[in-house]
């Protein structure tokens, strides 16, 4: 295994990823973590939340949530919330946006102190509103685009940054928290939100089976899907397998899934055919193999990701009957 | 400088702008002698500069019309390194697809490259600082940009030729799109979209501006572009020091009318030269180069 620039300073040479690959991605992640307790997006970079919330997400089934590792993730985490409840992307002086879901289901996922955080992500989650159906955007489609796009615009998820579209991501990872907070704690608005965001991401299904970032059909072509937003939505919709476009969007994945050449594809693929029960072996040699491409780009999110695939199921996207059979 | 300190330029007060066409077969051709031919009569200014490559990588296509074609970001790269460039780096964050890796690899851009950890940078996931916009076309005061772009010497944008269904086409200007980060803006970017596509060109070009273009048109795409079209063999690369100079040219070998695009007529009055007479063309003619491109039915007010 080559060596790449700083980042491998701390890696000894020896390090087989074939051996200990269960040990190897939460390693990485480890050494990656920034003074301040969060990650960047490569090491070295400065902590920003989306990376902070897959290392999170990623350590949890490897850490004791008092570890200092995550005590102190938490703390970066708690510190980056803004006033209104959102989380901004990095440096605080971003619009809170789509990492706020990543970064509550983060929090909810070490069950430590952090409630009150969750709950006021979860509030302004849960209040925040796409674009769609303002005035604005009726006079955009009643002028241009109401033959370019084929979509039912009265469904609202959530977009990635404030006032824009609703986007099939964002939606999918804003339903799994909202799916994920305590009944107790649950907004008042949640369960609307949740049907209707569910609604929304069949209604985006690309003809054929699987998703596309949001645009399934433009001018009348067939959108191509993407493994990333394919993912999302199959794991947000987790509860509904039977259904035809669940069935449709898994048997897509599961033929994409031996040509993919990319570690976070393949990572997140192999983790949400295991939530489908269809999932296959060599995860291990093929991320290894992977890994001495490019090193992942160094991504952590793309660490994170192998982390949890080579992992058991986290909790927070195990179907009802996993949960029941988990009890 | 490709950031700060780059006045805008009123026409009248702008020297002329030189852009060299070149005819290519196919990406069997020897792209590298040619593009160093081209270079060598432009003579960008890189000695001992940093360079970045911005191609076009949106998704994976096996057509190869959507995204810049590897051997042609090769053939650049070795280019600016024999003119003296201190580094070349190439820098991209597609708009579409999060997994930037997964786009690398099934273009085989690694085959040509090397291993990518140490030559490319994921412009979606770069350190950003804040930037106020040089112009305030649309309504974005500010832009969170990568701190590579930034810290650049030279930027070279390198687009696919392809038609677009929002704007009419895409080339060296709304490549630039590609510079503004999916982690703080999304994928797709539909802040820019919302800002009004046309007037966030401006924006961006005219805050990160674009020192030379490089522009793949050896197989571009026609009709429902970016993604959707089909493959257009225009055979040909178009190179030059203004990229508005670069893609006026460009529209006119596409049978297309630069002064009826939106963003084009935006452009040509801050960042660079549109019309013919201010544009000194080195090499082959825009006449036997041009081959019209199939555009969609909102787009036929464009053509010549």
């Amino acid at each position: 295994m080559s060596a790449g620039i700083g980042f491998y300073a701390f890696s000894t040479q020896e390090r087989d990823i074939h051996t200990p690959a269960q040990d190897f991605f939460p390693d990485l992640l480890r050494h990656a973590q920034n003074a301040d307790g969060g990650w960047g997006y490569r090491p070295e970079l400065p902590s920003t939340t989306e990376p902070t919330a897959w290392s999170v997400l990623a350590l949890q089934a490897h850490e004791e949530s008092s570890s200092k590792t995550l005590a102190s993730a938490t703390g970066w985490l708690q510190q980056a919330q803004m006033t209104a409840g959102a989380w901004p992307t990095g440096s605080g002086k971003e619009p809170g946006c789509w990492v706020s879901a990543l970064a509550c289901l983060a929090l909810i996922s070490l069950k430590g102190p952090s409630q009150n955080s969750v709950i006021r992500g979860a509030s302004w989650l849960s209040e925040t509103w796409p674009a769609e159906g303002n005035f604005l955007w009726r006079l955009r489609q009643q002028k241009q685009a109401h033959s370019v796009v084929h979509q039912d615009h009265g469904l609202r998820g959530w977009g990635w940054t404030p006032n824009t579209a609703s986007w099939v991501e964002p939606t999918a990872y804003a339903l799994i928290l909202l799916q994920n907070i305590p009944t107790l704690y649950r907004p008042s608005r949640a369960v609307k939100r949740i049907q209707m965001g569910e609604k929304m991401l069949y209604d985006r299904a690309c003809p054929g089976g699987g998703w596309n970032a949001g645009n399934p059909l433009v001018y009348g072509v067939p959108g191509v899907p993407r493994i990333s937003p394919t993912v999302w939505a199959l794991l947000a919709l987790r509860n509904y397998q039977n259904h035809d476009i669940n069935v449709e969007g898994a048997e897509w994945l599961r033929q994409r899934y031996q040509s993919l050449r990319s570690p976070a594809s393949l990572a997140l693929a192999h983790l949400c055919l295991k939530v489908y029960g269809r999932a296959e072996n060599l995860l291990e040699t093929r991320l290894g193999d992977l890994y001495g491409n490019n090193q992942f780009l160094q991504s952590i999110p793309a660490m994170a990701w192998a982390s949890m695939a080579l992992g058991g199921v986290p909790c927070w996207i195990e179907s009802s009957s996993q949960a029941i059979e988990a009890k | 400088m490709s950031y700060s300190n780059t006045r805008l330029v009123p026409p009248f007060n702008r020297s002329p702008s030189a852009v060299a066409i070149r005819s290519v077969s196919n990406y069997a051709a020897d792209v590298e002698a040619i593009l160093w031919e081209m270079l060598q009569e432009l003579r960008p200014p890189v000695r001992d500069k940093s360079v970045l490559l911005k191609p076009n990588f949106v998704e994976p296509d096996i057509e190869g019309m959507i995204n810049t074609h590897p051997v042609v970001i090769r053939a650049a790269r070795e280019a600016f390194l024999r003119l003296g460039a201190k580094s070349v780096i190439v820098a991209e964050g597609p708009g579409h697809e999060r997994d930037t890796e997964g786009i690398l690899e099934e273009l085989r851009l690694r085959d040509y490259l090397g291993p990518l950890d140490r030559s490319f940078v994921d412009l979606n996931t770069d350190e950003v600082s804040q930037v106020g916009t040089r112009t305030r076309a649309s309504r974005l005061k500010s832009l969170f940009l990568p701190k590579a772009v930034l810290a650049a010497d030279f930027v070279v944008s390198m687009p696919k030729m392809k038609t677009h269904h929002w704007v009419g086409v895409t080339l060296a200007l709304k490549n630039m799109f590609g510079i503004v980060p999916g982690s703080c803006y999304g994928w797709p970017k539909n802040v820019l979209h919302w800002a009004g596509i046309s007037k966030s060109i401006l924006d961006i070009n005219s805050t990160v501006r674009p020192d030379f273009a490089i522009v793949d048109g050896i197989v571009g795409m026609e009709g429902n572009g970016p993604i959707q079209g089909t493959p257009k063999a225009s055979g040909v690369l178009v190179a030059g020091d203004d990229p508005v100079a670069v893609d006026a040219t460009c529209a006119r070998i596409m049978g297309l009318v630069p002064e009826r695009i939106d963003y084009l007529q935006r452009a040509a009055l801050l960042l660079g030269n549109m019309s013919e007479e201010r544009i000194e063309q080195l090499g082959e003619t825009i006449a036997n180069t041009s081959k019209p491109f199939e555009m969609l039915p909102a787009f036929q007010k464009i053509r010549a």
